[in-house]
């Protein structure tokens, strides 16, 4: 008797060891991620949050615990609060000079305002003088006038109208990047035209992910990735060591294929989108996008859709709304004269461009 | 080995096998089952709907604003909006684990809880 009790319990023992064996190995080969998930993801967590940069932001982080989760994503949100309303263009903060405030301070007086807010239109300025114009933060008075008109719009589709080309002509006027005239040593920046504006939404926001992630950083962060509005970028890798994930949203919404594209990102690699599927409105069936060409003073319709990847989040934005505004070709040749940086291209047919060195900042092995 | 051996470890294998077959079938089961969305408007939650049931849930606010929810094939879509953006309508269903849609004019949020892990941890736009 006492011998059969024995051999029964070597028998279950026996048949537990196959199970779990057969088990394990199922959940790594099998599609059914279940048992992989819970022991891969076992400490994902996400924080979405809705009132920075008027898009959606997700932080996504690997910890050990919950706690430490919300600790670092509290930390990442309030730096990307700050630059919010420090670079906000629509709206007042109490105590705080923003971009705002420059505006309405234009052709008037010097508004003293926060170092990193110089920092961020002096990048301004470079991107325009190494995109030979392509992105202009100092093109407010035309952008204004195209976002009235798209307000407008989608507020009353069947009046949608489009600007003309005069009043876009006569903004144009007072778009002179010259005129925005910063003084360092006494933290000032005075617009010279009493007209122009400055619209910082080509850069701020890409601006702004590549400073909260140098910070969080510096907070020993990491295992995170951020992604504001589509500008993603990314500290470390997941957990068990593998690289984030990215996926590139297919510019046309009605498709069955959800993504134009989709790989790894290593260590600090940033990815970015510009496209004219998100924000747009329409005149007469026809799609208006928020892009606004320096030259044309109209929408781009070059492309649908143009993604960067590069080591910085704050180039990486710049850079693709300065591609939007440049023809096939042109945009080829600055990719090319830029190390580090690649650039895949969405036609409006939908055929896709790569940058020549594309595959080799991006993990394509799973 | 006797004749009454062999019939125990049949058993005994025969036992385990279907045990094994049931938990795999309950993890299912219990992912797709527990798995719902989550509404939030400003901050506040507005209600839990479980992805394995069909609804449309129209969120109506004060001011007039709404917007559909619908859930269908364990899937949630914001179908129709007053939003004058539409970003929200043009989102595609969700139902992995933490995916969401959101729709800024109206401070609406609709995310997954539960449900599947996305092999993609960010999407751009
Ligand atoms: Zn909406």
């Amino acid at each position: 008797m006492k011998r059969k009790i024995i051999s029964c319990i070597l028998i279950i023992i026996f048949i537990a060891a196959v199970a779990y064996v057969l088990l394990s190995k199922r959940g790594v080969d099998d599609t059914d991620v279940l048992i992989q998930s819970s022991q891969r993801d076992s400490n994902k967590y996400t924080a979405t949050v809705i009132d920075l940069f008027d898009t959606k932001t997700d932080i996504i982080g690997y910890t050990d615990s919950e706690e430490q989760f919300n600790k670092d994503a509290d930390q990442v949100v309030s730096d990307l609060q700050y630059y919010n309303r420090i670079y906000d263009i629509y709206n007042d903060y109490d105590g705080i000079n923003n971009v705002k405030t420059i505006n309405d301070n234009a052709g008037d007086k010097p508004v003293t305002v926060d170092k990193e807010l110089i920092d961020m239109i002096k990048f301004g300025k470079e991107m325009y003088y190494e995109t030979d114009g392509r992105i202009n933060i100092a093109m407010g008075a035309v952008l204004s006038i195209w976002h009235e008109y798209r307000e407008a719009g989608l507020d009353n589709p069947a009046k949608a109208k489009l600007p003309t080309k005069e009043e876009l002509q006569e903004a144009n006027q007072h778009t002179n990047i010259e005129d925005i005239i910063i003084d360092e040593e006494n933290c000032t920046v005075f617009l010279k035209d009493g007209k122009m504006s400055l619209d910082v939404g080509g850069i701020a926001k890409g601006y702004a992910v590549q400073k909260a992630v140098d910070k969080a950083k510096k907070h020993g962060i990491s295992n995170i990735l951020l992604n504001v509005g589509g500008n993603i970028s990314c500290i470390g890798a997941r957990a068990d060591g593998t690289n984030f994930m990215v996926a590139i949203q297919n510019p046309d919404l009605e498709s069955d294929e959800l993504y134009a594209d989709s790989f790894g990102i290593e260590d600090g690699t940033c990815v970015v989108s510009s496209g004219d599927y998100q924000r747009f409105y329409e005149v007469d069936g026809k799609r208006y996008c928020h892009i606004i060409n320096p030259d044309t003073l109209f929408p781009s319709e070059e492309f649908a859709q143009i993604s960067i990847v590069t080591k910085d989040s704050a180039f990486a934005d710049a850079y693709s709304t300065a591609l939007f505004n440049m023809t096939l070709e042109e945009g080829k040749e600055f990719i090319s004269n830029h190390d580090g940086v690649e650039a895949m291209w969405v036609k409006p047919d939908g055929t896709k461009v790569y940058s020549d060195g594309f595959d080799n900042l991006v993990d394509t092995d799973n | 080995m006797k004749k009454n051996d062999v019939i125990l470890i049949a058993s005994l294998l025969i036992i385990c096998a279907i045990s094994l077959l049931a938990i795999k079938l309950w993890q299912k089961q219990s992912t797709t089952d527990k798995s719902y969305v989550r509404v939030e408007v400003d901050g506040k939650v507005y209600g839990t709907y479980p992805l394995n049931e069909e609804r449309t849930e129209k969120i109506q606010f004060e001011n007039g604003s709404y917007n559909v929810l619908v859930i269908k094939d364990g899937k949630a879509d914001i179908t129709e909006a007053s939003c004058p953006d539409q970003i929200c309508v043009r989102h595609m269903p969700i139902h992995y684990s933490d995916e969401s849609i959101v729709c800024l004019p109206n401070k609406l949020t609709v995310t997954v809880v539960g449900g599947q892990e996305n092999e993609i941890d960010a999407t751009t736009n």
